[in-house]
Order: structure tokens, then C-alpha cells, then sequence
């Protein structure tokens, strides 16, 4: 069954008197499991299309089921309740709150959880998802303290807190280089393997863009390439490959 | 409440991590409530300030003087009357074996020197033909070793402070049926000689006081240099203690000694000096001769038993209000001439005048103070009262100033934790838009901004009030100012603090609220 349904989505922005097309009429598939890679140059409407997909933006023509629900009708309201709850977000910037720790960082999604989990239940699941992205020593360190790499992974784990069954990266290793890279396109690569989350990546890189099993090119809002990735790139060699090296 | 809880530690946590800016805004807060609390302190202060002393001038006291002088001919057109021409002889009589009829002679202990009771005549009540035991001092036969009723009171006939009018049971009447009246205080006075109990010669005459426990509530301006005014056991039990005016102690024991249990002899009887009353008051000096110091105090039961008596020359009465001495005049008035049965054609048999009378009267000569109180009986009512509507009109005009000071101050402070609040926003956007990305609604984002002005309000309001009190105190241990610092006034600062962190929060939260996820989360 497939995750993510657009039909005719399209996206128009009104700029004064002109009306500028960011997304113009894109119709996608995505099932569980898989791991898009989306690439475009900057203006080809892939953030636009990130916004859309992560529920932050509804389009202006078209539908778009997530999960079987129609995304384009929900009010604002029950937007903010879907990311919350099927949505994590991974950001270049890793977005992380600045003099705090790793772990109240990953807590912050379960603070507008609408199962209110209590203190210690989310002190437990912060835990218990940092543990899983090998941070758990890394628990009470603020973000100064901490490398790129690990900060991004801080922002994996709080992406995966909730449990959604969809990441969105958007440029997750924009402000990376290429080891700690390889290092991010690992964690990823796992949490599809190992939790069968879908993933979707944005990206300008085509080298980032050969992680996915799956690869979409935007240009103009308009989709130009949709293809399978089989000879997918594995990071978990490459990050043991540069282990060894190092 | 789970999420007020998670958002107020949230809250804390962000002020705490832009550290500065919280304290400069807090400052503000803090001041303002700050001024708040002391401005009521001082108001409130200068209201104290304002009623103690007027309280302290007895202002706010009526004494009821047993018989009547000022009593107008009926129909003379109230020039005052010579009160001897006032009562026939026949009303006369049946006064003296009057009300209050369930009190009986017999019933007090025995003076000393008369086991049993003398007595030797029985008036007969004309009314009800029922036999009255007359007074043993009326015995014509009798020696006796004290001044007789006749001689202490002066000439009964004159129906002047002699008149057995008052007793112990008006004053308790006044007491519990009158609400406002505060402290009520029955009174016997008399002329005594006091000797020292050590077979020396050092004698003094003096005034005697015989009153109750109450009476240092009374006299605001009371000091006790040595021990204590006598207790309210003292006076159920009427114990032959003793308070020595600062003038009699002088005398008879010389200034600067101690005279707490010593023993004094009046009337051939032991009297303990329980403690000296002096004067607190540096216009008020104990003088040889004046009523207060040149006196000696006693339990009234005391005088009663040894003197057998059970009448009262007076009863003082202050009210809890100073202003509302005329009124209660008038309440004493109608009380007591319903407890002594007074027809409505007849004059009063007691005599009701506020300190502020007797204040204007002072130093006039007899008939023309008579004059004076007899046809100006609302005098207090023109000035003391006025004066103290007017010092306490002025107190309200101070402290409308002082909380105009107060109020502009908590508006600074409040527009100081706006303008944190709308930095914060501006400043966190991107972390607004993060939170969104992440499942917060508008409404957890304004929550949050709204919490945190809350938060940094109560906590300025709990400093202000805490400095305010301070501030307070220290103002009146500085500049000698009096403030009163109020349960009220930390109510009134919580209140204010809260409302101040609505005002200062709505609006930031608002803008929080209203920013756009994609826009904040690209915000730079």
C-alpha cells in the first residue's frame, strides 16, 4: 500500500499580481519502505514539495493522502497533530535548541505529543532512541558539546521519538563533510533496514542522491525523472571502510 | 496540567538560558510591584498614623458623668440651666433608691469595719411599697474612718457627679449591646491620702481612680516605667493592688526608685504597688495636680468592697472609629435612658461628653464651659471630626499620589517584559518554526511565550513584594515614616503581578502563534 499518494498536486504562491507556479500538477507514488532521494537545483520547487510532503503547506490544487488521510483538507490544527505523529524531521541545520541537552532535545516532540506522556515515560523513550543511535553517553551533553555528526543524529533521534513512519531530510548533510556524511547516510540507511521507516530525502548532491533506492529530479516544479536506485550506494561499508582508514 | 507544568519548567528553563535579558525585565517588574507594596504601606501607615493620633488625643472617647448639669428648663430656649433647680425633691427621693433594681447593697463583701453590713434605715419605695436597705453611710449615728459618700460626692441634693445614677451593668450594656464601641471603662473617683507602709510620715493626697483592666487601651499615651497596670483578675478577685501615678510615686518614694511591691496604706488599709503609669507623650508631662499622674489607679471592685458602694461616677467609653464620637453619644444617650426608664418629657440623669468637648471647655470658666458644651453640642462634631476627615482626606489624596507613582512604574515594568518577550520571538523563530515542524500547535507556542511572562511576573511579583516590605521598613527605621505592611498588600501584588504578566504576554504570544511554520523554520 503505498504511503504517500500525490494527484495533480500543485502549488501556487500569489506574489503581489503575479502568480508564481512553484509545484505544477506532480502526481507521486511512495510506498513504505522506500528510500527517495529527491534532487533539483535550488528553485526547482523540491522545498516546496518538502513542505508539502511534511504537512507543513497544504497545495493549492490536487490531493495528497498520507496514510490514507487526505492532508489537503486537514486544518491547521490537525496538521501539527499528523507531523507530530508520522512525521519526523531532519534539517541541514540540525535545528537543535541551543544550552540544551541531547536528551531534552529529543524530548521536545513528546512535549506536544497528544498521548502526554509523562516525565519520566519521556525521559524513557528519549533514552531509549538515543541509545539506539549509539549517543546514550551522549545524553547530557549540549549541541556545543557535541560533533556535526553527532548533533545531526541528536536530530535523528528526535525525528524517530514519536515513532512516524516517514523521515524527512532535508540537505541532512549540507553542513557535513563527506565522512560524517557517509556516517548520517548510515543511520539512515538503518532506520529503513532495520525499522522499515520510509525515507525521503532532499538533496542537491547526486552523490547523496545514490543512497536512495529510489530517485526523483524536480525542475521547474515539474517532476523530470523518476527511476529506481538497484545499484544503490551502502554507506555501512564506506563508514567501516573509513573506520578502517582512520 | 500536565502541560502547564511541562510549559512553566520550559519556561523557566528559556529565561534561565537568556539570562540577562530576563533579569533586566525582571527588574522592572520587580520595582514596580516593589513601589506598589510600599506605596500601600505608607498609605496604609499614614492611615494608622493618622487614627493613633487622633486616638491618642481622645478623640475618639466619651465619658458619661452620672447626673446631669446641662440639662435646659424645658422651654427656656436652651440657655443652660442651673441644674439645682432641675429635680424636685420628690423625684429626688425616688431616684436615690432607684434602678437598678436586681442590685443589692448587701450582696458585696463587707467593708472591713462594718461586719455585716451596717444598717440601721430602710427607704421606702414609693411606687411599689417594697423595703430598700439605704445606704450605711446615710446613718446619721456612724463614725466612720473614710469620707462618707456625702463628703467625697459633695452635697447629694446638687444631683452633680454624686448621683448614684451610673452603674456597673450600664457600662457592661454599653459594652455588648453597642456595636463600634471598642474599650469601656467604669469609673469611681474619689480624694485619698496615701502613706507609705514603712512607719515613716511620707503622705500625699491625691485622686483615686477606681477602674478596670481596660483602662491602658484607653490612655493611647500610657507608659509603665515600673511593672504593670493590674490585671482583669485583680479586678474579679478585687485584689487591694495599686497603680501610682508617675506624680504620687515621685512623692512618696522619690524619683528614680522602684516602688513595684511596695506596700502603701490608704483608708487604714494595705495596698501592693503593682507598677507606675507615666506619660508617653512629650506634651503630656505629669504634673502635681492634673487627674492622670497625680492620681492613683485601683481595681473598681476594690473601691466598691471597701467603700461598699456600687454605683459609678463614670463610664469612658471610646469608639472604634474616631469620627464617630456624636453618634455614639447619641446611642449612649438612648441606651442608657431606656436602662434607667426615662420618660421622654424628663432629662437625662447622666451627662454624655466626648473628649473633644471637654478638649474646647478646657480652661474656661465653669459657667461659660457650661455654656459652651450646653449649647454647642455638636462642637465636636464641627471640629475634631472635621479635622480628622480632613487628615485622612489628605492621607488619600497622598496615596492616590503614591499609587499613580506605583501604577506608571508596573507599567514600565510590564512594557519591559513585553518587549523581552517580543525580542524572545524574534530571536527563536527559527525554534518556533522547529516546534512547529514538530507537532506544536499555535496555540502550545502562544501557551509558552504566555507562561514565560506569567513566570517572569510572578517571580518579579514575590521579589517586589519581598523588596517593597523592605523598602518599606526601611523607610519607616530612616525617615521615621509609619508603614504598615498588610497581608492585603501581598494579595493586591499577586493580582497585580498576574494581570501585569497577562498584559505584557498576550501580545507576544499572539505573534508567536501566528508565525508561519515554513517561514520561521527558514527564518535567519
Amino acid at each position: 500500500m503505498a504511503l504517500i499518494n500525490l494527484r495533480n498536486v500543485g502549488k501556487t504562491y500569489e506574489m503581489g499580481a503575479n502568480r508564481v507556479a512553484a509545484l505544477h500538477d506532480v502526481s507521486l507514488s511512495i510506498d513504505e519502505g522506500e528510500f527517495v532521494c529527491i534532487t533539483g537545483p535550488s528553485g526547482s520547487g523540491k522545498s516546496t514539495m518538502m513542505h508539502i510532503l511534511g504537512c507543513l503547506d497544504r497545495p493549492t490544487q490536487g490531493s495528497y493522502e498520507l496514510d490514507g488521510q487526505q492532508v489537503a483538507s486537514m486544518s491547521p490544527e490537525e496538521l501539527a497533530d499528523t507531523r507530530n505523529r508520522r512525521i519526523g524531521f531532519v534539517f541541514q541545520g540540525f535545528n537543535l535548541l541551543p544550552r540544551t541537552s541531547a536528551l531534552e532535545n529529543v524530548e521536545v516532540p513528546l512535549l506536544y505529543s497528544r498521548s502526554l506522556p509523562n516525565a519520566a515515560e519521556r525521559k524513557r523513550r528519549g533514552l531509549a532512541v538515543l541509545d539506539a543511535l549509539g549517543l546514550k553517553d551522549r545524553a547530557d551533553h549540549h549541541p556545543s558539546q557535541l560533533s556535526g555528526g553527532q548533533q545531526q543524529r541528536v536530530a535523528i533521534a528526535r525525528a524517530l521519538v514519536n515513532e512516524p513512519s516517514l523521515i524527512l531530510a532535508d540537505e541532512p548533510t549540507g553542513n557535513l563533510d563527506s565522512a560524517t556524511s557517509v556516517e548520517v547516510m548510515n543511520t539512515l540507511q538503518a532506520l529503513r533496514a532495520d525499522r522499515g521507516i520510509t525515507v525521503i530525502l532532499i538533496t542537491h548532491e547526486a552523490e547523496i542522491a545514490a543512497y536512495g533506492t529510489r530517485v526523483i529530479s524536480i525542475r521547474d516544479g515539474v517532476i523530470r525523472e523518476d527511476r529506481p536506485n538497484p545499484d544503490r550506494r551502502p554507506a555501512h561499508d564506506q563508514a567501516a571502510a573509513a573506520v578502517a582508514e582512520a | 496540567m500536565h502541560l502547564i507544568r511541562s510549559q512553566a519548567a520550559l519556561a523557566v528553563k528559556e529565561l534561565a538560558r537568556n539570562r540577562a535579558q530576563a533579569v533586566l525585565a525582571l527588574v522592572g517588574v520587580v520595582v514596580g510591584v516593589g513601589a506598589l507594596v510600599t506605596s500601600m504601606a505608607l498609605g496604609r501607615g499614614a492611615q494608622t498614623a493618622i487614627q493613633d493620633q487622633l486616638l491618642a488625643a481622645g478623640v475618639n472617647m466619651i465619658i458619661i458623668t452620672s447626673g446631669n448639669y446641662q440639662v435646659k428648663q424645658p422651654g427656656s430656649g436652651g440657655a443652660p440651666a442651673d441644674h439645682g433647680d432641675l429635680r424636685s425633691p420628690s423625684e429626688f427621693d425616688s431616684r436615690f433608691v432607684e434602678a437598678p433594681r436586681n442590685h443589692s447593697y448587701r450582696s458585696r463583701p463587707a467593708f472591713a469595719g462594718y461586719p455585716g453590713g451596717l444598717r440601721l434605715g430602710a427607704a421606702l419605695d414609693s411606687r411599689d411599697f417594697v423595703l430598700r436597705p439605704a445606704h450605711f453611710e446615710d446613718d446619721p449615728m456612724a463614725v466612720h474612718d473614710h469620707p462618707t459618700a456625702a463628703q467625697r460626692l459633695g452635697d447629694a441634693m446638687a444631683g452633680l457627679g454624686a448621683a448614684a445614677t451610673l452603674s456597673i451593668d450600664d457600662a457592661r450594656a454599653i459594652r455588648t449591646q453597642l456595636p463600634g464601641v471598642e474599650f469601656v471603662a467604669s469609673g469611681v473617683h474619689e480624694n485619698a491620702r496615701i502613706t507609705v507602709d514603712d512607719g515613716g510620715a511620707k503622705q500625699w493626697f491625691t485622686r483615686l481612680h477606681g477602674t478596670e483592666a481596660d483602662l491602658p487601651t484607653i490612655r493611647r499615651g500610657w507608659v509603665f516605667p515600673y511593672g504593670r497596670f493590674f490585671s482583669e483578675q485583680e479586678v474579679d478577685q478585687s485584689s487591694q493592688v495599686m497603680v501610682l501615678g508617675r506624680v504620687v510615686a515621685d512623692r512618696l518614694f522619690g524619683e528614680g526608685v522602684e516602688p513595684v511591691g511596695r506596700r502603701v496604706l490608704m483608708w487604714n488599709q494595705p495596698f501592693e504597688v503593682v507598677g507606675v503609669v507615666g506619660s508617653s507623650n512629650w506634651a503630656v508631662q505629669p504634673t502635681p495636680g492634673d487627674d492622670q499622674f497625680d492620681a492613683v489607679y485601683l481595681p473598681v471592685s476594690t473601691v466598691h468592697r471597701l467603700l461598699n458602694l456600687s454605683k459609678l461616677n463614670t463610664i469612658t467609653v471610646t469608639t472604634k472609629i474616631a469620627g464617630e464620637t456624636t453618634e455614639m453619644a447619641e446611642a449612649i444617650t438612648e441606651l442608657l435612658r431606656k436602662r434607667h426608664g426615662i420618660t421622654e418629657e424628663m432629662p437625662d440623669d447622666f451627662t454624655v461628653r466626648t473628649q473633644a468637648e471637654q478638649v474646647l471647655s478646657k480652661g474656661l470658666a465653669p459657667d461659660l464651659a457650661r455654656v459652651v458644651s450646653g449649647n454647642l453640642t455638636s462642637v465636636d462634631s464641627l471640629t475634631m471630626e472635621q479635622l480628622a476627615a480632613s487628615m485622612q482626606r489628605s492621607n488619600r489624596t497622598l496615596l492616590a499620589l503614591l499609587t499613580g507613582v506605583a501604577a506608571v512604574s508596573l507599567l514600565v515594568g510590564g512594557i519591559g517584559v513585553m518587549n523581552l518577550l517580543f525580542l524572545s520571538v524574534t530571536q527563536r523563530t527559527r525554534e518556533i518554526g522547529l516546534r512547529m515542524a514538530m507537532g506544536a500547535r499555535s496555540r502550545d507556542i502562544a501557551l509558552q511565550f504566555f507562561v514565560e511572562a506569567l513566570v517572569l511576573c510572578a517571580v518579579g511579583g514575590v521579589l517586589g513584594a519581598i523588596a517593597g516590605t523592605f523598602a518599606a521598613y526601611g523607610l519607616e527605621g530612616v525617615l521615621a515614616w509609619s508603614t504598615d505592611v498588610s497581608p492585603a498588600s501581598a494579595i493586591v501584588a499577586a493580582v497585580v503581578a498576574l494581570l501585569l504578566g497577562v498584559f505584557s504576554g498576550v501580545l507576544p504570544a499572539r505573534r508567536a502563534a501566528k508565525l508561519d511554520p515554513i517561514n520561521a523554520l527558514h527564518h535567519e
